[in-house]
């Protein structure tokens, strides 16, 4: 008895643990030509332990994205001095860049919010969701994104509160079936993926607490609970047993 | 009345002066919560970069203005950014005077903007007095050993 329990416990914090690791490895890239807007994200975002990457321009974006030829790339002016761009040194390589959401402004310089989206919905990243932001409430921009394939659009100044609509298109990126991701993206998919299945589980319970799912994502959620009932009976006996 | 009580309520009393002619709104109040331990000099980094920031932006649209033949996008866009910080950390009354500017932008009206830029920097230089007056109380009552208030 005594051991199973210890047992349990333990396997209950490596859950917590895995979880934490899981909202951990959500990497927003965040797009915004505004030093003062990239600070206010970064804070947001990283208020809810996401990791942040801040780019100040589309161009940027689609460096860091590999989805432009990068050989003659000079360092972007560091304007921001809290942002760390990122740093296109050889060691790191493309395939290991993970990105669980794109969060860009709509009116930038050159490349516009709008533009960006397109590129991206056109390449290998397609299935990352993109939000756009702005500032101005148009509505034919927003149904031209919307359209276009971004998952939400947002009006500055963003709240505290937006970043809870950001949490299912994020939990979603974790759920994503390997063969529509670039290969870059399937090592990290695969790995949360192939964790014991009480993590899943655990994601499933969260999911259905938080209720801020919108119907598209509802088939990938009935998905997952079909698979995952089976395991689902054991939390409740774990959950007995959880030292809070 | 302890000291700490004294400066308490001054700050009640100023930020309700602040509130209430316009220089603040609502969006400071959730900037303030972005602050916390991990964070505890967000508020005042957040301010001086909108302050350096704007010292460049309006430089920028004195340049566009001053022009033989003034580029009267490229000042809305300028215009458009601040007005889009303004907004960030909740600076009510600069937001409502870049409104007026983008208008006079649009209407390539030269006198209008030169006019609303001059009011800009006018505001921006009250908003960084009263604000640093408002931290400045801050400092002090976390010296006297009190918490600051939470903005409602």
């Amino acid at each position: 008895m005594e051991v199973m329990k210890s047992l349990s416990d333990v396997a209950d914090s490596k859950q917590q643990q895995e979880q934490q690791q899981q909202q951990q490895h959500f990497h927003v890239l965040a797009v915004d030509d505004s030093v003062i807007d990239r600070k206010l994200l970064e804070r947001l975002l990283k208020g809810s332990s996401y990791k942040v990457t801040c780019v100040d321009s589309g161009d940027e974006a689609l460096k860091y994205l590999g989805l432009i030829d990068h050989d003659d790339q000079k360092p972007t002016d560091s304007s921001s001095l809290t942002s760390p761009y990122p740093q296109q040194s050889s060691s790191e390589q493309e395939g290991s860049k993970v990105i669980n959401l794109i969060m860009t402004d709509y009116c930038m310089p050159g490349m516009s919010g709008y533009d960006l989206l397109k590129r991206v919905k056109g390449s290998s990243w397609k299935d990352i969701p993109v939000v756009v932001m702005s500032s101005e409430n148009v509505p034919s921009r927003i149904n031209m994104c919307l359209e276009e394939g971004a998952e939400e659009f947002l009006l500055k100044p963003l709240q505290i509160s937006d970043l809870k609509k950001l949490q299912p298109y994020l939990l979603k990126t974790l759920d994503q079936p390997s063969s529509s991701i670039d290969s870059s993206n399937n090592l990290v998919v695969e790995e949360i993926g192939d964790d014991d299945h009480d993590g899943q589980s655990k994601i499933n319970e969260e999911i259905n607490k938080g209720s801020v799912m919108n119907n598209t994502n509802a088939s990938s959620i009935s998905k997952r609970k079909a698979v995952t009932t089976e395991t689902s009976d054991r939390i409740p006996k774990m959950k007995g047993l959880v030292v809070a | 009345m302890d000291a700490v009580a004294q400066w308490r309520n001054q700050w009640f009393d100023y930020t309700h002066y602040l509130r209430r002619e316009g220089f603040l709104d609502d969006q400071f109040a959730q900037l303030k919560k972005l602050q916390d331990e991990n964070s505890p000099d967000f508020v005042v980094e957040v301010v001086s970069l909108f302050f350096q920031d704007s010292e460049k932006l309006l430089n920028n649209m004195a340049r566009a203005l001053e022009q033989n033949v003034v580029d009267f996008k490229q000042v809305d866009a300028c215009v458009h950014q601040f007005k889009g910080s303004s907004a960030w950390i909740g600076a009510m009354r600069l937001k409502n005077v870049c409104i007026n500017f983008r208008n006079y932008c649009e209407a390539q009206n030269l006198e209008g903007c030169l006019g609303c830029l001059q009011q800009v920097r006018q505001e921006c230089l009250a908003l960084k007095n009263n604000l640093e007056n408002l931290f400045r109380l801050e400092q002090q009552i976390v010296a006297a050993g009190g918490s600051i208030p939470v903005m409602e």
